[in-house]
């Protein structure tokens, strides 16, 4: 007995039910200028492209077992853009042809007072971090390479440690929910990049 | 046609056949005609076109290509020779595509017929073929329009399609079986020795990814593992990715994961922004003083006085509420 799968599901409300399709791997620092190297080489040609971004992730404890996560996002080298605000289902799992991790997802772009915001709703922080990187995009896949540093002090995003000696890079395409064949796609792309960096989907369940 | 419609029968009327009408009728026909050829010409002429491009683009990396083995002898890394066979590669396939195309007419059906040999020089000519043809003469046309192979070449073609016909199909299926059996067990012959050499430590710096960091990067973005800010100094250095949670565990006071009680005096840790506890996973061992930690966190923020921000947020709790009920109902049918 099972919950229909979200792709399934019917347009309700208005909007379309986007998925957010995902494939991660990681590639060491040493090795990180031959692979933005290849990523210019594949990509679309625009100036090579670096964020420097301040996550907060909250939870809104309810009744129910399992917390609601709502993933708030600021840019701390764009002055005057906006906070981007994120929420992100349960990855979908059991398909094995589906070559990509895939799971709903909502964005939106707020104002600055966001995490007043959250507060009074009754989200409360549960870690945040910071990323530090670049990005690249090919079509409708983003990818992204960036490191992700431990904020020491909270509240403080200058006072950072570096989490590991390796960048995360995530493949990811948002799409209108069923079009599996997006899949495929990021399945050929990220051939195209090995043996650099092993593009695969990786279940967070299992990483608990 | 008159048709009678009682007996089924349709015959032609003789005023079907009168002469006005069967020159109408030939007139249309003729001008479908007409148009159907001018329609297959431009076709052709696209296509002529296109492949026309493709050649040229072949031709230039051909001939970049030869430049480069030429010029660069000494300095040329296997990479560069790959990425040249790979770019005629792409090439060849986008030719043969083009041909494929449906647009594009049975070049089988045209046929080239040399009108006039001279052994005059020919400027036109000279200027389409860049220098290359500087004269329509007999020695040029049976190289240039041949559309045969060889004769030697087709007696050895001969030869090896009535060698392929006199075998049989068995005969000829085991013969490709056993081929493909050889070449896969090359194959893993060839991994198994690249392999063996790498772990003999022949490539050292060949890793470029650590599969434990990979890991522990995405469990930090996906739920803040490693990430918590309430760990005790000392536990574990910036540089540690792969540890599997025992330094994690050990503070674990993150939201999301469960809670090991592995170590009783770290989880009296005051709470700063008021975290939440994990959920039902092992609610029985819980000790009562962070059951208390909940109780006073999960008072409504509604209780206090009303400040704008909160009565704009009440549409949007109920949203969020519905939403959380959804996932809620769909958690709850996945555990079934």
């Amino acid at each position: 007995m099972e919950a229909p799968p979200v792709t399934m599901m019917p347009v309700t409300g208005g909007t379309i039910n986007m998925m957010e399709y995902l494939l991660q791997g990681s590639v060491l620092d040493h090795s990180l200028e031959s692979l933005i190297h290849r990523l210019r080489g594949l990509c679309d040609n625009m100036e090579p492209e670096t964020f420097l971004d301040h996550e907060m992730v909250f939870l809104l404890k309810g009744q129910q077992a399992s917390p609601f996560v709502l993933r708030a996002r600021r840019s701390m080298d764009r002055a005057g853009a906006p906070w981007h605000l994120r929420y992100l289902g349960q990855p979908e799992m059991g398909d094995k042809n589906r070559h990509a991790l895939v799971r709903n997802c909502v964005d939106i772009a707020t104002s600055e007072n966001l995490t007043d915001f959250l507060m009074e709703m009754g989200f409360r922080m549960d870690h945040e971090f910071v990323a530090k990187g670049h990005l690249f995009r090919k079509g409708i896949m983003k990818i992204m390479v960036y490191k992700v540093f431990r904020i020491l002090v909270p509240g403080n995003t200058d006072s950072t440690e570096a989490l590991s000696l390796s960048y995360l890079v995530e493949l990811s395409v948002v799409a209108p929910a069923g079009q599996d064949v997006v899949s495929d796609d990021m399945k050929n792309f990220a051939e195209q990049l090995k043996p650099l960096v092993h593009l695969e989907k990786i279940d967070p369940k299992r990483l608990m | 046609m008159r048709s009678c419609y009682l007996t089924g029968v349709c015959t032609p009327s003789p005023w079907l056949f009168s002469p006005p009408f069967y020159v109408s009728y030939l007139f249309i026909w003729v001008t479908n005609l007409f148009l159907l050829v001018q329609r297959e010409e431009k076709q052709l002429e696209a296509s002529l076109d296109a492949l026309l491009s493709q050649v040229a683009d072949l031709k230039n990396s051909l001939g970049s290509f030869i430049c480069k083995l030429e010029n660069e002898y000494g300095r040329l890394t296997w990479p560069s020779v790959l990425d040249s066979f790979a770019l005629l590669s792409g090439q060849l396939n986008t030719l043969n595509k083009v041909l494929k195309h449906e647009k594009t007419p049975l070049f089988r059906n045209q046929v080239i017929i040399p009108l006039v040999l001279s052994p005059d020089r020919d400027e036109d000519l000279m200027r389409q073929t860049e220098g290359r043809v500087p004269v329509f003469s007999h020695e040029v046309v049976p190289d240039h329009l041949r559309t045969k192979p060889d004769p030697e070449v087709e007696e050895q073609e001969k030869q090896l399609t009535t060698d392929a016909a006199r075998i049989g199909a068995d005969a000829a299926q085991k013969q490709i079986q056993s081929l493909n059996k050889m070449c896969s067990n090359l194959l893993e012959k060839i991994s198994k020795e690249e392999r063996e050499s790498e772990s003999g430590g022949l490539r050292p710096n060949k890793q470029t990814f650590n599969p434990t960091d990979t890991n522990a990067l995405v469990a930090a973005v996906a739920f803040g593992k490693g990430l918590s800010n309430w760990r005790p100094s000392g536990s574990s250095g910036p540089g540690q990715p792969g540890q599997p949670g025992a330094g994690t565990i050990l503070a674990g006071t993150s939201g999301l994961q469960q809670v090991q009680m592995a170590g009783a005096p770290s989880q009296q840790q005051p709470m700063l922004s008021g975290v939440q506890m994990a959920q039902a996973g092992q609610p029985g061992k819980m000790p009562s003083g962070i059951k208390t930690n909940i109780k006073s966190a999960s008072m409504h923020p509604y209780q206090r006085p009303s400040c704008p921000v909160f009565i704009l947020a009440i549409p949007l709790r109920c949203k969020v509420k519905k939403l959380l009920g959804q996932e809620e109902k769909k958690n709850a049918r996945l555990q079934l």
